[in-house]
């Protein structure tokens, strides 16, 4: 497999408060990897710098041979459009957009838009009879399953999911995971923010941080992985 | 989907939307009223100045005029002649006058010889009581001012007899006039009979016109018939021309400042309800930002989004301006103000560049960085 993701010897620093002290890591392409670490461990520093939202203060940062640190502002937003799918926990949808106009909102920013596309998206995630809903009418699982579309719609390279199954019930969260299994299936890049062990269990890789530093790397098994649940 | 995002943007935010939109559909009536008096306020003043009375004067090179006995005189055939020449569809009257002093029983009296008819065309504002006149025909007629009907005690139908030297003239009272200044102590006859009284045949003391139109107007329509009459000295009468530039060009200065202010008003509005906007929207921006959106794709969308407003506002407000001219027209000079279409356009634009200036906050928008929305939350 090749190599999609290769960190090194990554720094963030906000003022005095260093985030990640030189972090260094591979991630190839089909894997499923799980961040695990305590809050403040430096999880969502690391998938805000892998993603584009944020710069490191040093190190590399490179994503399908592009190395995020060295690009500007107009790369940047290039690069979150063109290679990066985003999962929040918090869902983060356009509350007066529909179901499909958020997927839609994506291709936009992306290229062009094709409505029929993004409806299949949100078939694919079982939302169908949800398309012209607006978010505040849908379920959170519901909700985090129109990000799933909107993450994919563009076909990204990476898909960087923070805690995509923090704000869900019991029976949403399983029906989310349900989706990154089969993404993860079809070959998808996953780098997932968590803090259950059950669902990092599930991942190829368990990352874990701590203090900014990645501390551990534990490879799953079929055990670990039939141990969800 | 830029459009299908531009109205979700809108019907978004009504609300807030809705306070802004109120300003400008209130300062596009004011602003579009007050652009169409702007640009009719012109011919209205003319109209109204001319209920003043004459405001151009033919008369002898160096005379005075001081309503005595005439010292120098002009040809009434000449100057009649030269009027005729110089169409002129501004000129509303146009009258010749003889002065002499003769007397009634026992008083001097001022006699006024002109056309009795262009007179209440010449002078709107006098009221008189009885009748204007009479015709051509009825030569025998005159009108007389308030002061020397009540020193006479005349009225209307009683017959008053003028002497000059040695010829005199029965004449009948067809009317009184109340002029309010020096008209009021004077007789007017027709020109024909002050001519015979006086012995000056075919002669006149001066002219007067009452010419509508802008000062400059005025001005040129008198260097044409100055041109025609090169014997004879014609000139605007400069307290009643310069009083009436003046009188416009304060109230334009008045109504291009109450403009400024009313949009700079709106503006700071619209900055308001923009600036809280913007503070509402850090999260959609944050969150477009994150999926790609450039800024400025981003701040065209919500530009776009001012600028339909503006031209909403503006469309609106250019609307119920017109309807406020009328009504405007109706209450300040007793009839509606024509509409000009081009102030339609101008209204939108003009509505638009506010909202856009208003709409500053949303341009800090671009500086939005998604990492730092998403960590507050």
């Amino acid at each position: 497999m090749a190599t999609l993701v290769r960190v090194d010897d990554l720094r963030k620093e906000f003022g005095k408060v260093r985030a990640l002290a030189g972090v260094s890591f591979n991630v190839e392409a089909g894997e499923w990897i799980a961040i695990m670490g305590p809050s403040g461990s430096g999880k969502t520093t690391l998938i805000n710098i892998l993603g584009g939202l944020d710069t490191p203060t040093s190190g590399q940062a490179i994503v399908d041979e592009v190395d995020v640190a060295r690009l500007d502002e107009s790369g940047l937003t290039r690069f979150r459009a063109q290679k990066i799918g985003f999962i929040f926990q918090q869902f983060h949808l356009v509350p007066y957009l529909t179901a499909v106009e958020n997927v839609m909102l994506a291709q936009y920013f992306h290229s062009a838009t094709d409505e029929k596309e993004a409806q299949l998206a949100l078939e694919r995630v079982g939302l169908a009879d949800r398309i012209e809903h607006l978010p505040g009418a849908l379920s959170g699982g519901e909700q985090q399953r129109v990000a799933v579309a909107r993450a994919l719609i563009n076909h990204p390279k990476l898909i960087l999911a923070d805690e995509p199954t923090g704000n869900l019930d019991e029976a949403n969260e399983e029906t989310v995971i349900q989706l990154f299994r089969e993404l993860h299936s079809e070959g998808h890049t996953i780098l997932m923010v968590t803090h259950d062990p059950a669902i990092g269990n599930l991942a190829d890789r368990r990352i874990e941080f701590a203090h900014g530093r990645l501390v551990k790397v534990t490879p799953s098994n079929d055990a670990s992985r039939n141990a969800y649940r | 989907m830029f459009w299908r995002l531009l109205w979700k943007l809108l019907r978004g935010s009504g609300g807030r939307l809705a306070v802004a939109i109120l300003a400008l559909v209130s300062c596009a009536m004011v602003v579009s009223a007050l652009l169409n008096l702007e640009f009719d306020i012109e011919r209205k003043l003319t109209q109204e100045f001319r209920t003043l009375g004459a405001n151009l004067l033919i008369s002898p090179r160096n005379a005075q005029i001081t309503g005595s006995s005439p010292a120098e005189v002009m040809t009434e055939s000449e100057v009649s002649a030269a009027i005729q020449s110089v169409k002129d569809p501004n000129v509303i009257a146009a009258a010749p006058f003889l002065y002499v002093v003769g007397s009634a029983p026992n008083t001097p009296v001022v006699i006024a010889g002109t056309n009795l008819e262009e007179l209440p065309r010449l002078e709107p504002a006098w009221r008189i009581e009885g009748e204007w006149k009479s015709s051509q025909a009825q030569q025998t007629a005159c009108l007389v001012g308030r002061n020397v009907a009540q020193q006479l005690k005349l009225a209307v139908g009683s017959s008053v007899s003028l002497t000059y030297w040695k010829k005199n003239a029965q004449l009948e009272v067809a009317g009184i006039i109340d002029a309010g200044g020096a008209e009021d102590n004077q007789v007017f006859v027709e020109l024909a009979e002050a001519q015979d009284l006086a012995g000056l045949p075919g002669q006149i003391s001066f002219a007067q016109l009452s010419v509508s139109g802008t000062t400059t107007g005025i001005s040129h329509y008198a260097a044409r018939l100055a041109a025609a009459l090169p014997a004879y000295e014609v000139k605007p009468i400069r307290q009643i021309t310069e009083a009436e530039g003046d009188l416009l060009s304060r109230i334009r200065l008045l109504i291009v400042s109450m403009i400024v202010l009313i949009s700079a008003l709106t503006a700071l509005c619209v900055l308001g309800t923009m600036a809280a906007l913007a503070m509402e929207r850090r999260q959609d921006v944050g969150l477009m930002k994150a999926l790609g959106g450039s800024i400025a794709r981003i701040v065209t969308l919500f530009m776009a989004e001012v600028g339909v407003l503006g031209a909403a506002g503006g469309f609106i407000g250019a609307i119920l301006g017109f309807e406020l001219s009328r009504w405007m027209g109706q209450r300040v000079f007793g009839q509606a103000i024509s509409w000009r279409w081009e102030i339609f356009p101008w209204t939108i634009i003009l509505m638009v560049a506010i909202a856009l200036a208003g709409a500053l906050p949303l341009r800090l928008l671009g500086k939005v960085k998604p990492a730092i929305i998403f960590r507050e939350q």
